[in-house]
Formats: C-alpha cells, structure tokens, sequence
C-alpha cells in the first residue's frame, strides 16, 4: 500500500476502512458469539425427578457461565447414589453423549442416579481455533440430526481470568501447568472461593459429601496414541469394582476397557481428589477419541464421529497406537456405548457388594445396542415434548 | 482479586482502543497508519464484546 494520503481521500479512505474492519469483526466474531450462546435442548426422561443448578453448592457460581445444571433420577426404593459427570473436558463429546442418553432414557427403580452433563459448561461454550476445531457437530436422529456444541478442554478465559504463570494446586500445593487453573480435571477438589472451576468441582464434592453419594463416574475421551485409554482408572478404594467391570464387559460384550491405577502422586485429578476428600468411590472412564491425536489430518465433524484418519491407520500398522485401530476407525457409537456398558457394570458391581445401597436401573441402552442403533436413536425430539421436560443447556 | 484484575484489564481494553480510535481519527498522512490502527483495535474490541 502507498504511503500518504490527501485530504479529499481521507474521508473516504477512513470510511471504507472501518467498514471493512467492522466487516471483519463481525464474520469473525458473530460466529464465536453464536456457539457460546447456543443452547442444547435436552428432553427429561421418564426418571428425572428435579434439575437444580451447580451454584445450590457452590453459590458463587451463581449467573456465571460456568454455572451447569444437575439433574436428579430417584428411584421409589431407597439404595445408593451416584453421580455421572460428562464434559469435563468439552472437548471429549461421547461423555456428554452417554450422559444425554442417560438423562432421556433411564427409569431408576432403586437407589439415585445424579448426572451433570455439561461439568465444565464454559469450556463447552469454548473452542480452539488454532487447531482448526469445528464449532458444532450433528448426531442424526429419527426425527432430524440434533446439534451440539463443540467444545474445549479448557474453561473460556472470558469466565476465568486471569491465568497464574503456575497453578498451584490446592491444598497439596503441587505445581501444575498454568492452564490448568482452568482444567476441571485439575481443579479437584476444589474451593468456594477459589479460581471459578475450583468453584466448580467444590460443588460438585458437595454434592457428593452432603449427599452421601457412593460412587463417582466422569467420563472422558482419549488419544489413541496416549498409554491411558480404553480403560478405568481407579483408586485403591475402586480398583475392585473397576476390575470385575473390566472383566465382565470384556467377557460378555467383547470390548476391551483395562484398569488403569490412579497414580496418588499427581494432584487435581478427580478419580484422585474424589476419594481422598469424600466417602465416594470415583472412577474415570477413558473411551478413544482419534479426533484429539496429533498427527492427523483435518479436524473435521466426520472425523470426530467416524474416527477414520488415514494417518492413524499408517501408525497403527506400525504398533504405535494403544488400541487396535483398522479402516473402520472408531466411531462415535463405539464410545458411546463402552462408557454406558461400563458405567452399568459398575453399578451392577457395586450393588452386588453392597445390596443395601443398590442402584438399579433400566432403559439404558449396551455397547450393542448403541452399535447397532446408532447414537441419535436414543434422543428424543424436544419439539414433541412438554415444554416444561425440555431444559436448555 | 481475580474480578478487580478483570475489570482492570476491561478498563484497559477500552483506553486503549480510545487511544487507538482517537490517533486514527486524527491521522492524515499516512494509510499504512490508519489500517493498522484498525487492525491493532479488533482483539480489544473483541474482549470487550466478550465474544473472544
């Protein structure tokens, strides 16, 4: 561009350039402004009794993004509780999925089922543009494909600002990465008054402590490259149960999801914080999720829900992946269904050894069953439903 | 004191995007300057939108 400029051009000139910046701005940033806005309709299924929000136990997060909601599915019969978080990281969407199929599907005919599907609800109204990340997703349902957002691991620093140069993690003052002030599976277990997600997952062991909840699943997606997928990883405390679910599913449903030790020496971590600081008994389900390795190609919707990448399938046939991994990649109903087979198996375990504190349920679908239906199959139109079920997120 | 740090950085934000808004205005020589006065404003004034 020339230099100088002469007095009859400048207003025009200054005209056409705000335009063209506030041009700029706008199909830049009304996008953005869109996804962090957008709601999700969720339809309550025939076992959710209440929906309360996060800041009942955590009032600071009262009018915050980062507030979520928390719904309730109480049996007639009394028995244990447990609470299934989905969204920790947003950007691991078959939590959420399972979790959403949880909340319209399940009928609790003893015990209680409390579920938080949008743990981290500002990381869900989050995204990661550098790594080209797509800002929703579509399952195809029966009734039309239904939309969700898709999110980041991290809170929006929009919620939760500024970032300390080193989180130091409370109370055992281990020294974290500075993002992870903003990890939800970090924060654990949290402060009242603390960073906001620390406000978060001080809730949510309130929720656990007052409620005398017995056990813990937070669900999680992860690399085919990293040595943690495809697994359970449990404390001492859960590591039996995890075990006999592991077994079993690997007996009767043919999938494979190992158990993995919670390593006591790394801090913020919920299948460790959730032990040491409550009477739960926490377990994280970890599903693969080609979609967050490194060496792929573009980070686009179908590659999140088919899980095909040629990439992979090169380094798979080289024995650098820690899952088997062929040309059928690893589709999103694969996940789905292996955190939902494993979580019944977990409270299928659980109840077995403490029949006093049963929780049983029906109208969750199998890893089968969701293989073969698909994931949409099990989410209900919220345009036919009574408008006081439908709760937005 | 993480709430007075943002306010702060907001209140930041907007001097300087009045700062950078107030030398285009009265920039008359150069087109190089007043694009990247423009240019300079866009992340502030998306941060005081809240969008990014």
């Amino acid at each position: 561009m020339s230099d100088g400029i002469d007095m009859k051009q400048e207003k025009t000139f200054k005209t056409a350039a705000v335009i063209l910046v506030v041009g700029l701005l706008a199909i830049g940033g009304a996008p953005l402004y869109k996804h962090r806005h957008f709601e999700i309709p969720v339809v309550q299924g025939p076992g959710v009794t209440r929906v309360v929000k996060l800041s009942e136990r955590a009032p600071r997060l009262k009018g915050t993004m980062a507030d979520t909601n928390v719904f309730y599915l109480e049996g007639k019969e009394s028995g244990g509780k447990v609470i299934l978080m989905a969204d920790t990281h947003s950007n691991e969407p078959a939590g959420l999925l399972a979790s959403l199929i949880v909340i319209e599907n399940t009928v609790v005919e003893k015990g209680t089922v409390i579920v938080i599907p949008f743990f981290n609800n500002s990381a869900s109204r989050n995204t990661r543009p550098g790594d080209g990340y797509p800002l929703y997703y579509d399952i195809p349902t029966a009734w039309g494909s239904k939309r969700f957002r898709m999110g980041n691991r991290d809170a929006s620093p929009l919620d939760q600002w500024p970032d300390p140069d080193v989180y130091i993690h409370y109370p055992e003052r281990q020294l974290l990465s500075f993002i992870d002030v903003r990890n939800t599976n970090r924060t654990w277990p949290g402060r009242p008054n603390g960073p906001r997600m620390e406000q978060v997952t001080f809730g949510a062991m309130e929720i656990m402590r007052k409620e005398n909840v017995d056990i813990a699943i937070d669900l999680h997606g992860a690399e085919t490259m990293f040595p943690v997928t495809n697994c359970i990883v449990a404390p001492e405390r859960s590591s039996r149960i995890a075990t006999l679910a592991s077994l079993t599913v690997k007996a009767m449903e043919g999938f494979n999801s190992h158990v993995e030790p919670s390593p006591s020496g790394f801090r913020g971590l919920s299948h460790r914080e959730i032990g040491d600081h409550s009477d739960t008994s926490p377990f994280l389900l970890e599903a693969p999720i080609p979609f967050l390795d490194q060496p792929t190609g573009p980070k686009t919707v179908k590659f999140l829900l088919d899980g095909k990448d040629d990439f992979l399938l090169s380094l798979a046939k080289k024995k650098r992946l820690f899952v088997p991994y062929d040309e059928s990649g690893w589709p999103m109903e694969k996940r789905v269904g292996q955190h939902l087979s494993v979580t019944l198996e977990i409270l299928r375990q659980f109840s077995k050894k403490y029949p006093d504190r049963g929780i049983v349920v029906r109208g969750v679908p199998r890893y089968a069953e969701v293989v073969k239906n698909g994931v949409g199959h099990y989410f209900h139109d919220p345009a036919k439903a009574e408008t006081q079920k439908v709760i937005l997120n | 004191m993480s709430l007075v740090i943002m306010i702060a950085y907001h209140v930041i934000c907007a001097f300087l995007a009045g700062l950078l808004f107030w030398n285009f205005v009265r920039e008359k020589k150069s087109k190089d300057d007043l694009v990247l006065y423009l240019l300079v404003m866009i992340p502030l004034i998306l941060r005081l939108l809240r969008i990014k």
